[in-house]
This record gives C-alpha cells, sequence and structure tokens, in this order.
C-alpha cells in the first residue's frame, strides 16, 4: 500500500553541476544532460540519501522544506516530479 | 521525452525571479527558523528537461554504433555463459565473434533473436557480457542508448 521506494542513482553515474537557474545533470549510463528546476535537484538530493516512498519524500521535504502547496495537491505534484526524474532514469523505483 | 520540454515558465525576468532567490517572510516567533520555500509545480509542468546527445538523436547513429565483445581491453579473451570474461580456450567458455556487434544487431537479439554468428549457448554467453557492461568499457554507450526510450 505505502508503494514503491525511489532511490537516485548512483553519485558515480551521475555528474551533477548546479547552475544559476538549472542544474545540470549528466547520466553517464544515456550519455544524456537533463537540466532540472526545483523541487526537482532537492529530491535527487534527498533520494541520494536513502530509498524513500512517496509519502516520506514528502514528510521529509516538509520538514526541510517551507512547502506552499504541499496541503492540497502536493503529493500529486511530487508524484509528477518522482514520475520525470524516473523517465530520466536520474532515480528508480522498486 | 518531447512532452516534458516544458521550458516556458523557467525564464527568468526582473519581474519573476527564481524561486532560489524568494525569501518568504513567516510570521510570529517561526521566523527564527524560517526555511526555504520549495515550489513543488504543478502537475502538468515540468521540472526536467532532457538534453539530447548528438548520438542518440537519430535512430540510425544508435542502431549503427558498435558494442565489441570483448572489449579492446581484453581482445582475445573468451566469454563464459554469465558473460564474464574468462582466458582463451576456458572450458565451457566461448572464443569471442570475429568483428564488432553493432547496436541493431544487439537490439533483436535483446528482443529474443539471435546475434549473428552465434548458437543458442554462445549467443546467451555474448548477451549476458553486453548486459555486463559498465562504463568505461567499449561499446557501453552504444548499449545504454538501446535503453534509451524511443530506441
Amino acid at each position: 500500500m505505502s508503494g514503491p521506494r525511489y532511490r537516485a542513482a548512483g553519485a558515480e553515474l551521475l555528474i551533477v553541476e548546479p547552475l544559476d537557474l538549472f542544474t545540470a545533470v549528466f547520466h553517464r549510463p544515456s550519455g544524456m544532460t537533463h537540466l532540472l528546476t526545483e523541487p526537482a535537484p532537492q529530491i535527487l538530493e534527498v533520494l541520494a540519501g536513502e530509498a524513500l516512498t512517496a509519502d516520506a519524500l514528502l514528510a521529509r521535504l516538509s520538514q526541510d522544506y517551507e512547502l506552499g502547496d504541499a496541503a492540497g495537491e502536493g503529493a500529486a505534484m511530487l508524484q509528477a516530479r518522482l514520475e520525470e526524474l524516473e523517465a530520466a532514469g536520474l532515480i528508480d523505483a522498486r | 521525452m518531447e512532452h516534458r520540454a516544458v521550458m516556458d515558465d523557467m525564464s527568468p525576468s526582473p519581474e519573476n525571479p527564481a524561486p532560489d532567490n524568494e525569501v518568504e517572510p513567516v510570521a510570529g516567533a517561526s521566523s527564527v527558523t524560517s526555511r526555504r520555500m520549495l515550489m513543488l509545480g504543478a502537475v502538468g509542468a515540468s521540472a526536467v528537461v532532457a538534453i539530447r546527445p548528438a548520438l542518440a538523436q537519430t535512430a540510425g547513429s544508435v542502431l549503427n554504433c558498435q558494442i565489441p565483445v570483448p572489449d579492446p581491453g581484453r581482445a582475445g579473451s573468451y566469454i563464459a555463459l554469465d558473460g564474464t570474461t574468462v582466458p582463451a580456450r576456458t572450458l565451457g567458455a566461448f572464443a569471442p565473434p570475429s568483428r564488432p556487434y553493432t547496436g541493431e544487431e544487439v537490439r533483436q537479439a535483446l528482443q529474443g533473436g539471435m546475434l549473428p554468428n552465434s548458437n543458442f549457448l554462445s549467443n546467451r554467453a555474448y548477451l549476458n557480457y553486453i548486459r555486463r557492461l559498465q562504463r568505461g568499457q567499449g561499446g557501453f554507450t552504444c548499449y545504454a542508448s538501446l535503453q534509451m526510450p524511443g530506441n
């Protein structure tokens, strides 16, 4: 019921370069570069530390950040971000 | 991939600075520990934009890339059934194929076909070798490209 646990791709597979407006992430296995805007880099950072379910991730982010929109559609929005990151291969779900 | 390339709302402007620069005033005692605002964004918007490398921009380049078995660093080694490289003439292992495989050949084999110049067992050994490829080994980028959506 709690859903899959998400985890960031191994640090050795990524080159993460914060730019002014974006965070550029080079994904070595695919040779692709992704430009991330908030909250994607923050999600990636949390999931690099541990595998979390979407609910646990939302709870963690709300500890670290003020989630202005989390009360309403926060879970759905976070799910959309997770699906983007997973499609890019930057995180995986298991 | 294209559906994620929504960047219209990411352009910086003086009136609308990047969220990173926003300081959210917090009323009352909690202002001492005010935390940074993090916008999760709208469901339909996108926070991830992919830049495809030139290599993968045309299907042809992916399908024509090459995967040597084994990679040149271990040329001459045999391939065991589990895909590991072993010394030449190891019993139960297979002599390497005479030429590198193309991305297209590997793609078809991964979908249940056979690699050229292989039999039932050596086909499995070669594919297991390819599945074990790591970054830095010859053919890895080609193999990784086959995994990308759209290929």
